[in-house]
Protein backbone atom coordinates (compact mmCIF):
# COMPACT_ATOMS: atom_id res chain seq x y z
CA UNK A 1 0.00 0.00 0.00
CA UNK A 2 0.92 3.29 -1.09
CA UNK A 3 2.25 5.22 2.28
CA UNK A 4 0.32 8.43 3.14
CA UNK A 5 3.29 10.72 3.80
CA UNK A 6 6.56 9.67 1.74
CA UNK A 7 9.53 12.31 2.21
CA UNK A 8 13.23 12.04 1.26
CA UNK A 9 16.30 14.17 1.89
CA UNK A 10 14.12 16.70 2.77
CA UNK A 11 16.00 19.62 3.53
CA UNK A 12 15.00 23.21 5.15
CA UNK A 13 17.01 26.34 5.45
CA UNK A 14 16.08 29.38 6.69
CA UNK A 15 17.57 32.44 5.51
CA UNK A 16 18.54 35.17 8.84
CA UNK A 17 20.37 38.24 7.58
CA UNK A 18 22.68 36.81 4.87
CA UNK A 19 23.37 33.45 6.48
CA UNK A 20 21.64 30.61 5.62
CA UNK A 21 20.23 28.44 9.07
CA UNK A 22 19.21 25.00 8.18
CA UNK A 23 16.38 23.44 10.05
CA UNK A 24 16.90 20.19 8.31
CA UNK A 25 19.07 18.31 7.00
CA UNK A 26 17.91 15.11 4.97
CA UNK A 27 15.19 13.79 6.56
CA UNK A 28 13.73 10.82 5.05
CA UNK A 29 10.05 9.53 6.78
CA UNK A 30 7.43 7.11 5.44
CA UNK A 31 3.96 6.97 7.69
CA UNK A 32 1.46 4.63 6.87
CA UNK A 33 -2.50 5.53 6.62
CA UNK A 34 -3.73 5.26 9.90
CA UNK A 35 -0.88 5.46 11.96
CA UNK A 36 -0.48 7.59 15.60
CA UNK A 37 3.63 8.86 15.19
CA UNK A 38 4.76 11.03 17.55
CA UNK A 39 7.87 13.13 16.67
CA UNK A 40 9.93 13.81 19.70
CA UNK A 41 13.52 16.19 20.37
CA UNK A 42 14.59 19.38 21.55
CA UNK A 43 13.41 22.73 20.98
CA UNK A 44 15.03 23.61 17.37
CA UNK A 45 15.76 20.25 16.00
CA UNK A 46 12.93 20.95 13.40
CA UNK A 47 9.80 19.02 14.35
CA UNK A 48 7.74 22.35 14.08
CA UNK A 49 9.35 23.19 9.84
CA UNK A 50 9.13 19.27 9.43
CA UNK A 51 5.34 19.81 10.85
CA UNK A 52 4.78 23.01 8.91
CA UNK A 53 6.21 21.56 5.71
CA UNK A 54 3.81 18.58 5.95
CA UNK A 55 1.18 20.62 6.09
CA UNK A 56 2.13 22.59 3.14
CA UNK A 57 2.76 25.96 5.24
CA UNK A 58 5.76 26.32 3.94
CA UNK A 59 7.92 24.83 1.13
CA UNK A 60 11.25 22.40 1.24
CA UNK A 61 14.21 23.69 0.44
CA UNK A 62 15.26 20.46 -1.36
CA UNK A 63 13.75 17.09 -1.52
CA UNK A 64 10.86 15.12 -2.12
CA UNK A 65 7.49 15.80 -0.26
CA UNK A 66 4.97 13.46 -1.11
CA UNK A 67 1.75 13.47 0.68
CA UNK A 68 -1.63 11.65 -0.51
CA UNK A 69 0.15 11.17 -3.87
CA UNK A 70 0.77 14.98 -3.72
CA UNK A 71 4.23 15.58 -4.89
CA UNK A 72 5.41 18.71 -3.25
CA UNK A 73 7.79 20.15 -6.02
CA UNK A 74 5.48 20.10 -8.66
CA UNK A 75 2.59 21.87 -6.66
CA UNK A 76 2.39 25.63 -6.38
CA UNK A 77 1.81 27.95 -3.53
CA UNK A 78 -1.67 27.54 -4.59
CA UNK A 79 -1.82 24.35 -4.79
CA UNK A 80 -0.60 23.70 -1.59
CA UNK A 81 -3.13 25.74 -0.42
CA UNK A 82 -5.97 23.60 -1.52
CA UNK A 83 -4.10 20.53 -0.70
CA UNK A 84 -4.39 22.24 2.99
CA UNK A 85 -8.33 22.77 2.58
CA UNK A 86 -9.27 19.05 1.68
CA UNK A 87 -6.22 16.96 3.11
CA UNK A 88 -4.54 18.69 6.23
CA UNK A 89 -6.07 19.33 9.77
CA UNK A 90 -4.11 21.44 12.10
CA UNK A 91 -4.08 21.46 16.25
CA UNK A 92 -2.03 23.99 17.64
CA UNK A 93 0.10 24.07 21.24
CA UNK A 94 -2.08 27.58 21.79
CA UNK A 95 -4.96 26.51 20.16
CA UNK A 96 -5.36 29.85 17.27
CA UNK A 97 -9.05 29.44 17.33
CA UNK A 98 -10.83 33.35 15.90
CA UNK A 99 -11.47 35.12 19.07
CA UNK A 100 -14.15 36.84 17.75
CA UNK A 101 -16.55 33.91 16.85
CA UNK A 102 -18.32 31.28 18.68
CA UNK A 103 -16.88 27.53 18.97
CA UNK A 104 -19.54 26.40 17.01
CA UNK A 105 -18.83 29.08 14.09
CA UNK A 106 -14.84 28.35 14.65
CA UNK A 107 -15.89 24.84 13.85
CA UNK A 108 -18.27 25.61 11.08
CA UNK A 109 -15.84 28.27 9.67
CA UNK A 110 -13.28 25.11 8.06
CA UNK A 111 -16.43 23.22 6.62
CA UNK A 112 -17.07 27.05 4.84
CA UNK A 113 -13.96 26.98 4.10
CA UNK A 114 -13.30 23.66 2.22
CA UNK A 115 -16.44 24.71 0.24
CA UNK A 116 -18.68 21.63 1.08
CA UNK A 117 -21.18 23.17 3.01
CA UNK A 118 -22.07 22.55 6.45
CA UNK A 119 -22.56 18.63 7.49
CA UNK A 120 -24.34 18.58 10.44
CA UNK A 121 -24.09 14.95 11.47
CA UNK A 122 -20.78 14.91 10.97
CA UNK A 123 -20.70 18.00 13.27
CA UNK A 124 -22.68 16.33 15.85
CA UNK A 125 -20.55 13.30 15.86
CA UNK A 126 -17.48 14.92 16.22
CA UNK A 127 -18.60 17.84 18.64
CA UNK A 128 -20.72 14.78 20.77
CA UNK A 129 -17.59 12.45 20.97
CA UNK A 130 -15.24 15.72 22.11
CA UNK A 131 -17.82 16.38 24.82
CA UNK A 132 -18.17 20.05 23.98
CA UNK A 133 -21.91 19.98 22.67
CA UNK A 134 -22.68 22.10 25.59
CA UNK A 135 -20.17 24.60 24.35
CA UNK A 136 -20.87 25.70 21.13
CA UNK A 137 -22.28 29.24 21.67
CA UNK A 138 -19.54 30.17 23.42
CA UNK A 139 -16.26 32.05 22.33
CA UNK A 140 -12.81 30.92 22.97
CA UNK A 141 -12.52 33.21 25.95
CA UNK A 142 -14.86 31.82 28.12
CA UNK A 143 -13.63 28.31 27.16
CA UNK A 144 -10.94 26.48 29.47
CA UNK A 145 -7.71 25.85 27.89
CA UNK A 146 -9.00 21.62 27.48
CA UNK A 147 -12.30 23.33 26.34
CA UNK A 148 -10.43 25.38 23.48
CA UNK A 149 -8.15 22.40 22.57
CA UNK A 150 -10.87 20.23 21.85
CA UNK A 151 -13.15 23.05 19.82
CA UNK A 152 -9.32 23.04 17.84
CA UNK A 153 -9.28 19.43 17.28
CA UNK A 154 -13.16 19.44 15.78
CA UNK A 155 -12.43 22.04 13.60
CA UNK A 156 -9.31 20.09 12.67
CA UNK A 157 -11.11 16.90 11.92
CA UNK A 158 -14.26 18.41 10.87
CA UNK A 159 -13.62 18.53 6.96
CA UNK A 160 -12.08 14.57 7.53
CA UNK A 161 -8.75 15.30 6.51
CA UNK A 162 -6.27 12.52 5.76
CA UNK A 163 -3.61 13.64 8.17
CA UNK A 164 -3.90 15.17 11.54
CA UNK A 165 -0.96 17.01 12.11
CA UNK A 166 -0.85 18.26 16.14
CA UNK A 167 1.86 20.77 17.06
CA UNK A 168 2.51 20.33 20.65
CA UNK A 169 -1.65 20.10 21.56
CA UNK A 170 -0.63 19.69 25.23
CA UNK A 171 2.03 22.58 25.56
CA UNK A 172 -0.76 24.79 27.31
CA UNK A 173 -2.57 22.37 29.95
CA UNK A 174 -2.71 21.03 32.76
CA UNK A 175 -1.88 17.18 33.47
CA UNK A 176 -5.82 16.44 33.63
CA UNK A 177 -6.99 18.53 30.23
CA UNK A 178 -3.31 17.15 28.04
CA UNK A 179 -5.00 13.44 29.57
CA UNK A 180 -8.14 14.59 28.20
CA UNK A 181 -7.00 16.29 24.91
CA UNK A 182 -4.05 13.19 24.43
CA UNK A 183 -7.51 10.13 25.06
CA UNK A 184 -8.84 12.15 21.86
CA UNK A 185 -6.72 12.26 19.81
CA UNK A 186 -6.06 8.47 20.36
CA UNK A 187 -9.81 7.84 20.04
CA UNK A 188 -10.06 9.51 16.70
CA UNK A 189 -7.40 7.56 15.41
CA UNK A 190 -8.75 4.59 16.41
CA UNK A 191 -12.33 5.37 15.48
CA UNK A 192 -11.87 6.95 12.57
CA UNK A 193 -8.37 5.59 11.21
CA UNK A 194 -7.65 8.86 11.51
CA UNK A 195 -3.42 9.41 10.67
CA UNK A 196 -2.07 11.59 13.31
CA UNK A 197 1.41 13.42 13.48
CA UNK A 198 1.79 14.93 16.85
CA UNK A 199 4.86 17.04 18.12
CA UNK A 200 5.61 17.01 21.49
CA UNK A 201 7.88 17.73 23.80
CA UNK A 202 6.03 15.57 26.67
CA UNK A 203 7.17 11.83 26.51
CA UNK A 204 4.54 10.90 28.31
CA UNK A 205 2.38 12.45 25.98
CA UNK A 206 4.49 10.96 23.03
CA UNK A 207 3.68 7.29 24.94
CA UNK A 208 -0.35 6.93 23.30
CA UNK A 209 1.46 6.97 20.18
CA UNK A 210 1.97 3.58 19.00
CA UNK A 211 5.56 5.16 16.90
CA UNK A 212 7.70 7.41 18.09
CA UNK A 213 10.48 9.15 16.13
CA UNK A 214 13.15 11.68 17.99
CA UNK A 215 14.40 13.93 16.50
CA UNK A 216 17.92 16.27 16.86
CA UNK A 217 19.96 18.98 14.77
CA UNK A 218 17.46 18.62 12.19
CA UNK A 219 17.85 15.42 11.26
CA UNK A 220 15.86 11.74 12.55
CA UNK A 221 17.99 10.01 15.00
CA UNK A 222 15.89 6.89 15.88
CA UNK A 223 12.27 5.54 14.46
CA UNK B 1 -20.15 32.61 7.57
CA UNK B 2 -17.93 35.22 6.45
CA UNK B 3 -20.66 37.57 7.43
CA UNK B 4 -20.58 35.86 10.30
CA UNK B 5 -17.01 36.77 10.59
CA UNK B 6 -17.19 40.18 9.57
CA UNK B 7 -19.80 41.57 11.31
CA UNK B 8 -18.43 39.76 14.63
CA UNK B 9 -14.77 41.01 13.73
CA UNK B 10 -16.61 44.88 13.54
CA UNK B 11 -18.27 44.11 16.96
CA UNK B 12 -15.32 43.23 18.08
CA UNK B 13 -13.36 46.61 17.74
CA UNK B 14 -15.84 49.40 18.28
CA UNK B 15 -13.81 52.57 18.60
CA UNK B 16 -12.25 51.19 15.18
CA UNK B 17 -15.17 50.59 13.59
CA UNK B 18 -16.60 54.26 15.46
CA UNK B 19 -13.63 55.98 13.80
CA UNK B 20 -14.35 54.41 10.34
CA UNK B 21 -17.70 54.80 10.11
CA UNK B 22 -17.41 58.80 11.20
CA UNK B 23 -14.66 59.61 8.43
CA UNK B 24 -16.81 58.09 5.46
CA UNK B 25 -19.95 59.65 7.43
CA UNK B 26 -17.53 63.16 7.14
CA UNK B 27 -16.93 62.14 3.85
CA UNK B 28 -20.52 61.43 2.65
CA UNK B 29 -22.22 64.78 4.49
CA UNK B 30 -19.43 66.87 3.37
CA UNK B 31 -19.82 65.50 -0.37
CA UNK B 32 -24.06 66.12 0.05
CA UNK B 33 -23.60 69.30 1.74
CA UNK B 34 -20.76 71.28 -0.02
CA UNK B 35 -22.82 69.82 -3.46
CA UNK B 36 -25.94 71.01 -1.88
CA UNK B 37 -25.06 73.92 -0.84
CA UNK B 38 -23.08 75.78 -4.01
CA UNK B 39 -26.08 73.98 -6.08
CA UNK B 40 -28.77 75.45 -3.56
CA UNK B 41 -26.84 79.20 -3.92
CA UNK B 42 -27.03 78.70 -7.79
CA UNK B 43 -30.49 77.43 -8.20
CA UNK B 44 -31.73 79.39 -5.64
CA UNK B 45 -30.48 82.69 -6.99
CA UNK B 46 -31.89 81.74 -10.48
CA UNK B 47 -35.18 81.02 -9.00
CA UNK B 48 -35.21 84.58 -7.39
CA UNK B 49 -34.66 86.08 -10.83
CA UNK B 50 -37.68 83.91 -12.18
CA UNK B 51 -39.89 85.00 -9.69
CA UNK B 52 -39.78 88.96 -10.97
CA UNK B 53 -42.11 87.43 -13.08
CA UNK B 54 -40.09 89.11 -16.26
CA UNK B 55 -39.65 87.63 -19.66
CA UNK B 56 -36.52 89.18 -20.53
CA UNK B 57 -33.69 90.67 -18.72
CA UNK B 58 -31.73 93.59 -21.00
CA UNK B 59 -28.34 94.79 -19.69
CA UNK B 60 -25.68 96.10 -20.79
CA UNK B 61 -22.95 95.63 -23.83
CA UNK B 62 -20.86 92.57 -22.31
CA UNK B 63 -22.60 92.34 -19.04
CA UNK B 64 -21.78 88.70 -17.49
CA UNK B 65 -24.93 86.65 -17.13
CA UNK B 66 -24.62 86.36 -13.77
CA UNK B 67 -27.05 89.90 -12.19
CA UNK B 68 -24.79 92.11 -9.88
CA UNK B 69 -21.17 91.60 -11.77
CA UNK B 70 -19.78 94.38 -13.29
CA UNK B 71 -21.95 95.91 -15.74
CA UNK B 72 -21.31 99.51 -16.72
CA UNK B 73 -25.22 101.34 -16.36
CA UNK B 74 -27.37 102.39 -18.86
CA UNK B 75 -29.85 105.69 -19.44
CA UNK B 76 -32.95 104.68 -17.48
CA UNK B 77 -34.29 105.94 -20.78
CA UNK B 78 -33.91 102.73 -22.43
CA UNK B 79 -36.83 101.42 -20.46
CA UNK B 80 -38.90 103.92 -21.37
CA UNK B 81 -38.27 103.15 -25.00
CA UNK B 82 -38.51 99.29 -24.52
CA UNK B 83 -41.66 100.07 -22.22
CA UNK B 84 -43.07 101.21 -25.95
CA UNK B 85 -42.50 98.16 -28.02
CA UNK B 86 -45.44 96.48 -29.47
CA UNK B 87 -46.23 93.05 -27.16
CA UNK B 88 -44.52 94.36 -24.19
CA UNK B 89 -46.75 95.14 -20.65
CA UNK B 90 -43.91 96.59 -18.60
CA UNK B 91 -40.55 97.14 -17.80
CA UNK B 92 -38.88 97.84 -14.43
CA UNK B 93 -35.41 99.18 -14.35
CA UNK B 94 -33.30 98.11 -11.32
CA UNK B 95 -29.63 98.79 -10.24
CA UNK B 96 -28.36 95.55 -8.66
CA UNK B 97 -25.52 96.24 -6.17
CA UNK B 98 -23.58 93.99 -4.59
CA UNK B 99 -23.03 94.21 -1.17
CA UNK B 100 -20.36 92.66 1.21
CA UNK B 101 -21.53 94.59 4.17
CA UNK B 102 -21.64 91.75 6.93
CA UNK B 103 -22.45 89.62 4.69
CA UNK B 104 -22.27 88.74 0.64
CA UNK B 105 -25.95 89.16 -0.74
CA UNK B 106 -27.61 91.55 -3.84
CA UNK B 107 -29.69 94.61 -3.40
CA UNK B 108 -31.92 95.67 -5.64
CA UNK B 109 -32.57 99.12 -6.58
CA UNK B 110 -36.33 99.36 -7.68
CA UNK B 111 -38.72 101.54 -9.07
CA UNK B 112 -41.57 100.36 -6.44
CA UNK B 113 -44.85 100.74 -9.12
CA UNK B 114 -42.63 99.76 -12.11
CA UNK B 115 -41.80 96.72 -10.50
CA UNK B 116 -45.08 95.69 -9.28
CA UNK B 117 -46.16 96.25 -12.69
CA UNK B 118 -43.99 93.75 -13.51
CA UNK B 119 -44.13 91.32 -10.87
CA UNK B 120 -47.62 91.46 -10.12
CA UNK B 121 -46.75 93.55 -6.37
CA UNK B 122 -45.28 92.04 -3.40
CA UNK B 123 -47.08 90.27 -0.68
CA UNK B 124 -46.34 92.17 2.82
CA UNK B 125 -45.94 90.06 5.90
CA UNK B 126 -45.66 93.01 8.10
CA UNK B 127 -45.17 97.32 7.10
CA UNK B 128 -46.05 98.12 3.75
CA UNK B 129 -44.42 99.98 0.79
CA UNK B 130 -41.58 102.56 0.99
CA UNK B 131 -42.19 105.86 2.25
CA UNK B 132 -38.71 107.41 2.40
CA UNK B 133 -36.20 107.87 0.37
CA UNK B 134 -33.84 105.71 2.57
CA UNK B 135 -36.59 103.03 3.58
CA UNK B 136 -35.84 99.00 2.70
CA UNK B 137 -38.19 96.00 2.18
CA UNK B 138 -36.28 92.93 3.20
CA UNK B 139 -37.71 89.12 2.44
CA UNK B 140 -39.53 87.09 5.55
CA UNK B 141 -36.49 84.36 5.29
CA UNK B 142 -33.91 87.60 5.93
CA UNK B 143 -36.48 89.04 8.47
CA UNK B 144 -36.32 86.02 10.02
CA UNK B 145 -32.82 84.83 9.69
CA UNK B 146 -31.55 88.50 11.13
CA UNK B 147 -34.21 89.11 13.38
CA UNK B 148 -35.17 92.05 11.76
CA UNK B 149 -38.95 93.83 12.37
CA UNK B 150 -40.37 96.57 10.56
CA UNK B 151 -38.73 99.91 12.00
CA UNK B 152 -35.16 97.97 12.30
CA UNK B 153 -32.42 100.21 11.10
CA UNK B 154 -30.08 98.27 8.89
CA UNK B 155 -26.94 100.08 7.73
CA UNK B 156 -25.70 100.20 3.90
CA UNK B 157 -23.27 102.10 1.43
CA UNK B 158 -22.08 103.54 5.29
CA UNK B 159 -26.37 104.88 5.41
CA UNK B 160 -29.34 103.76 7.92
CA UNK B 161 -31.75 102.64 6.09
CA UNK B 162 -35.56 102.01 7.86
CA UNK B 163 -37.27 98.64 7.78
CA UNK B 164 -40.45 99.59 6.65
CA UNK B 165 -42.19 96.13 4.95
CA UNK B 166 -41.59 92.60 5.33
CA UNK B 167 -41.89 90.71 1.89
CA UNK B 168 -42.82 87.16 1.16
CA UNK B 169 -39.63 85.90 -0.48
CA UNK B 170 -39.01 84.88 -4.01
CA UNK B 171 -38.72 87.85 -6.00
CA UNK B 172 -35.02 88.76 -6.86
CA UNK B 173 -33.25 89.96 -3.69
CA UNK B 174 -33.95 89.81 -0.13
CA UNK B 175 -33.23 93.08 0.20
CA UNK B 176 -34.86 95.96 -1.89
CA UNK B 177 -34.41 100.02 -1.72
CA UNK B 178 -35.48 102.85 -3.74
CA UNK B 179 -33.80 103.15 -6.99
CA UNK B 180 -33.66 106.82 -7.09
CA UNK B 181 -31.61 106.59 -3.18
CA UNK B 182 -29.58 103.69 -5.00
CA UNK B 183 -28.37 105.75 -7.86
CA UNK B 184 -27.67 108.67 -5.42
CA UNK B 185 -25.66 106.86 -3.35
CA UNK B 186 -23.42 104.58 -5.99
CA UNK B 187 -23.33 107.74 -8.31
CA UNK B 188 -25.16 106.53 -11.03
CA UNK B 189 -28.20 108.88 -11.99
CA UNK B 190 -30.64 108.31 -14.14
CA UNK B 191 -29.11 104.84 -14.88
CA UNK B 192 -29.71 101.35 -14.43
CA UNK B 193 -28.14 98.27 -14.96
CA UNK B 194 -31.08 95.55 -15.49
CA UNK B 195 -34.24 96.32 -16.82
CA UNK B 196 -36.87 93.67 -16.61
CA UNK B 197 -39.26 93.51 -19.28
CA UNK B 198 -43.15 91.60 -19.07
CA UNK B 199 -44.30 90.85 -22.53
CA UNK B 200 -48.04 91.03 -23.00
CA UNK B 201 -48.18 86.89 -23.10
CA UNK B 202 -44.71 85.06 -22.74
CA UNK B 203 -45.68 83.59 -25.78
CA UNK B 204 -44.07 86.51 -27.57
CA UNK B 205 -40.58 86.63 -25.06
CA UNK B 206 -38.62 85.42 -28.34
CA UNK B 207 -40.41 87.80 -30.76
CA UNK B 208 -40.03 90.95 -28.45
CA UNK B 209 -36.38 89.72 -27.50
CA UNK B 210 -35.06 89.61 -30.98
CA UNK B 211 -37.06 93.19 -31.30
CA UNK B 212 -34.57 94.61 -28.75
CA UNK B 213 -31.76 92.83 -30.22
CA UNK B 214 -32.40 94.64 -32.85
CA UNK B 215 -32.43 98.20 -31.75
CA UNK B 216 -29.89 97.71 -29.21
CA UNK B 217 -26.82 95.33 -31.05
CA UNK B 218 -24.36 94.36 -28.75
CA UNK B 219 -26.53 94.42 -24.93
CA UNK B 220 -27.54 91.19 -23.27
CA UNK B 221 -30.54 90.35 -23.73
CA UNK B 222 -31.79 87.23 -22.16
CA UNK B 223 -35.20 85.25 -22.09
CA UNK B 224 -35.38 84.63 -19.14
CA UNK B 225 -35.71 80.53 -19.90
CA UNK B 226 -32.14 81.18 -20.99
CA UNK B 227 -30.95 83.09 -17.79
CA UNK B 228 -32.23 80.17 -15.80
CA UNK B 229 -30.43 77.45 -18.38
CA UNK B 230 -27.32 79.47 -17.88
CA UNK B 231 -27.61 79.67 -13.81
CA UNK B 232 -25.90 76.19 -13.29
CA UNK B 233 -22.94 75.46 -11.50
CA UNK B 234 -21.38 74.34 -14.89
CA UNK B 235 -21.25 78.18 -16.16
CA UNK B 236 -20.59 80.13 -12.92
CA UNK B 237 -16.58 80.65 -13.16
CA UNK B 238 -14.69 78.60 -10.58
CA UNK B 239 -17.24 76.74 -9.06
CA UNK B 240 -16.93 73.49 -10.44
CA UNK B 241 -13.13 73.48 -9.42
CA UNK B 242 -14.15 74.43 -6.20
CA UNK B 243 -16.81 71.55 -5.99
CA UNK B 244 -14.02 68.94 -7.45
CA UNK B 245 -11.42 70.07 -4.73
CA UNK B 246 -13.96 69.68 -2.32
CA UNK B 247 -14.67 65.99 -3.17
CA UNK B 248 -11.46 65.52 -3.69
CA UNK B 249 -10.49 66.53 -0.21
CA UNK B 250 -13.79 64.76 1.46
CA UNK B 251 -12.89 60.97 -1.03
CA UNK B 252 -9.48 61.93 0.61
CA UNK B 253 -10.37 61.71 4.25
CA UNK B 254 -11.79 58.68 3.19
CA UNK B 255 -9.84 56.39 1.50
CA UNK B 256 -6.64 57.58 4.41
CA UNK B 257 -8.74 56.53 7.08
CA UNK B 258 -10.09 53.04 5.62
CA UNK B 259 -6.55 52.67 4.35
CA UNK B 260 -5.38 53.30 8.06
CA UNK B 261 -8.04 51.43 9.45
CA UNK B 262 -7.94 48.00 7.63
CA UNK B 263 -3.81 48.25 7.60
CA UNK B 264 -4.07 48.36 11.25
CA UNK B 265 -6.84 46.01 11.69
CA UNK B 266 -4.39 43.75 9.18
CA UNK B 267 -1.91 44.25 11.25
CA UNK B 268 -3.72 43.07 14.74
CA UNK B 269 -5.24 40.53 12.90
CA UNK B 270 -2.00 38.94 11.63
CA UNK B 271 -2.49 35.33 13.76
CA UNK B 272 -6.12 35.67 12.60
CA UNK B 273 -5.19 35.48 8.91
CA UNK B 274 -2.82 32.77 9.79
CA UNK B 275 -5.43 30.44 11.43
CA UNK B 276 -7.65 31.33 8.34
CA UNK B 277 -4.34 30.20 6.28
CA UNK B 278 -3.93 27.37 8.02
CA UNK B 279 -7.05 25.96 6.97
CA UNK B 280 -6.67 26.56 3.92
CA UNK B 281 -8.19 30.08 2.52
CA UNK B 282 -6.65 30.95 -0.34
CA UNK B 283 -5.62 34.61 -1.13
CA UNK B 284 -9.03 35.52 -3.20
CA UNK B 285 -10.62 34.38 0.71
CA UNK B 286 -8.57 36.67 2.34
CA UNK B 287 -9.00 39.56 0.11
CA UNK B 288 -12.50 38.89 0.07
CA UNK B 289 -13.19 39.04 4.04
CA UNK B 290 -10.98 42.21 4.12
CA UNK B 291 -12.69 44.19 1.11
CA UNK B 292 -16.18 42.83 2.36
CA UNK B 293 -15.36 44.53 5.64
CA UNK B 294 -14.31 47.93 4.64
CA UNK B 295 -17.37 47.57 2.23
CA UNK B 296 -19.65 46.96 5.29
CA UNK B 297 -18.02 49.87 7.38
CA UNK B 298 -18.94 51.99 4.39
CA UNK B 299 -22.69 51.27 4.00
CA UNK B 300 -22.81 52.25 7.66
CA UNK B 301 -20.71 55.03 7.24
CA UNK B 302 -22.77 56.15 3.88
CA UNK B 303 -26.33 56.06 6.08
CA UNK B 304 -24.86 57.76 8.92
CA UNK B 305 -23.81 60.52 6.38
CA UNK B 306 -26.69 60.38 4.74
CA UNK B 307 -28.66 60.64 8.04
CA UNK B 308 -25.94 63.52 9.22
CA UNK B 309 -26.79 65.80 6.14
CA UNK B 310 -29.60 65.91 6.42
CA UNK B 311 -29.15 66.94 10.11
CA UNK B 312 -26.70 69.65 9.45
CA UNK B 313 -28.84 70.52 6.58
CA UNK B 314 -31.61 71.72 9.62
CA UNK B 315 -29.26 73.07 11.53
CA UNK B 316 -27.70 74.86 8.84
CA UNK B 317 -31.39 76.35 7.57
CA UNK B 318 -32.18 77.43 11.88
CA UNK B 319 -28.70 79.46 11.97
CA UNK B 320 -28.41 80.61 8.40
CA UNK B 321 -31.99 80.51 6.43
CA UNK B 322 -30.32 82.37 3.75
CA UNK B 323 -28.46 79.76 2.77
CA UNK B 324 -30.37 76.27 0.93
CA UNK B 325 -29.08 73.27 0.81
CA UNK B 326 -30.24 71.25 -2.16
CA UNK B 327 -30.11 67.77 -1.69
CA UNK B 328 -30.54 65.51 -4.48
CA UNK B 329 -30.63 61.92 -4.71
CA UNK B 330 -28.60 62.27 -7.33
CA UNK B 331 -25.46 63.49 -5.37
CA UNK B 332 -26.41 61.20 -2.60
CA UNK B 333 -25.80 58.62 -5.09
CA UNK B 334 -22.38 59.95 -6.24
CA UNK B 335 -21.13 60.67 -2.96
CA UNK B 336 -21.94 56.86 -1.68
CA UNK B 337 -20.47 55.47 -4.91
CA UNK B 338 -17.52 57.78 -4.15
CA UNK B 339 -17.04 56.68 -0.66
CA UNK B 340 -17.29 52.81 -1.40
CA UNK B 341 -14.91 53.24 -4.30
CA UNK B 342 -12.25 54.97 -1.94
CA UNK B 343 -13.17 52.44 0.63
CA UNK B 344 -12.54 49.80 -1.79
CA UNK B 345 -9.13 51.54 -3.02
CA UNK B 346 -7.98 52.09 0.50
CA UNK B 347 -8.42 48.66 1.60
CA UNK B 348 -7.07 46.61 -1.23
CA UNK B 349 -3.71 47.00 -0.13
CA UNK B 350 -4.14 46.08 3.26
CA UNK B 351 -6.27 43.42 1.80
CA UNK B 352 -3.40 42.07 -0.80
CA UNK B 353 -0.55 42.51 1.78
CA UNK B 354 -3.02 40.54 4.26
CA UNK B 355 -3.57 37.55 1.36
CA UNK B 356 0.47 37.82 0.94
CA UNK B 357 1.35 37.12 4.47
CA UNK B 358 3.67 33.89 5.30
CA UNK B 359 1.36 31.57 7.23
CA UNK B 360 4.10 30.22 9.25
CA UNK B 361 4.88 34.07 10.24
CA UNK B 362 1.46 34.83 11.00
CA UNK B 363 0.70 31.89 13.32
CA UNK B 364 3.94 32.82 15.13
CA UNK B 365 2.88 36.77 15.71
CA UNK B 366 2.06 37.61 19.00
Amino acid sequence: MEPIISVKSLTKNYRLGKVDVPALRGVDLVVQEGEFVAVVGPSGCGKSTLLHILGGLTGPSDGQVCIDGNDFRLMTDADRTRFRRHKIGFVFQRFNLLPTLSARDNIAIAQHIQGNGFNPHRFEAITRMLGIEKKLHHRPFALSGGEQQRVAIARAVICEPKILLADEPTGNLDTENSQVVLDMLRELNRTFRQTVLMITHNPEAAGIANRVIHMRDGRIISD
Amino acid sequence: MVNKLILSNVLHRPIRTAVSVLAVAIEVAMVILVVGLCHGLVSDSARRVEGVGADILVRPPGASFMLGLGEAPMPVAIGQRLAELPRVLAVAPAIIHVNSQESLDLIYGIDLPSFNAVSGGFVYHAGGPFQEPYDMLVDDIYANGHRVKVGTTINVLNHDFRVCGIVEHGKGARRFIQLATLQDLTGSHDKATTFFVKCTDPAYTDEVANKIKAWLEGYNILPIKEYMSLMTSNNIPGLNYFITVMIALAVGIGFLVIFLSMYTTITERTREIGILKSLGASKTYIISVILREATFLTAIGVIAGFMGAVILRKVMGGIFPTLPVEMTWDWRLYAACLALMGSILGSFYPALRAAQLDPVDALAYE
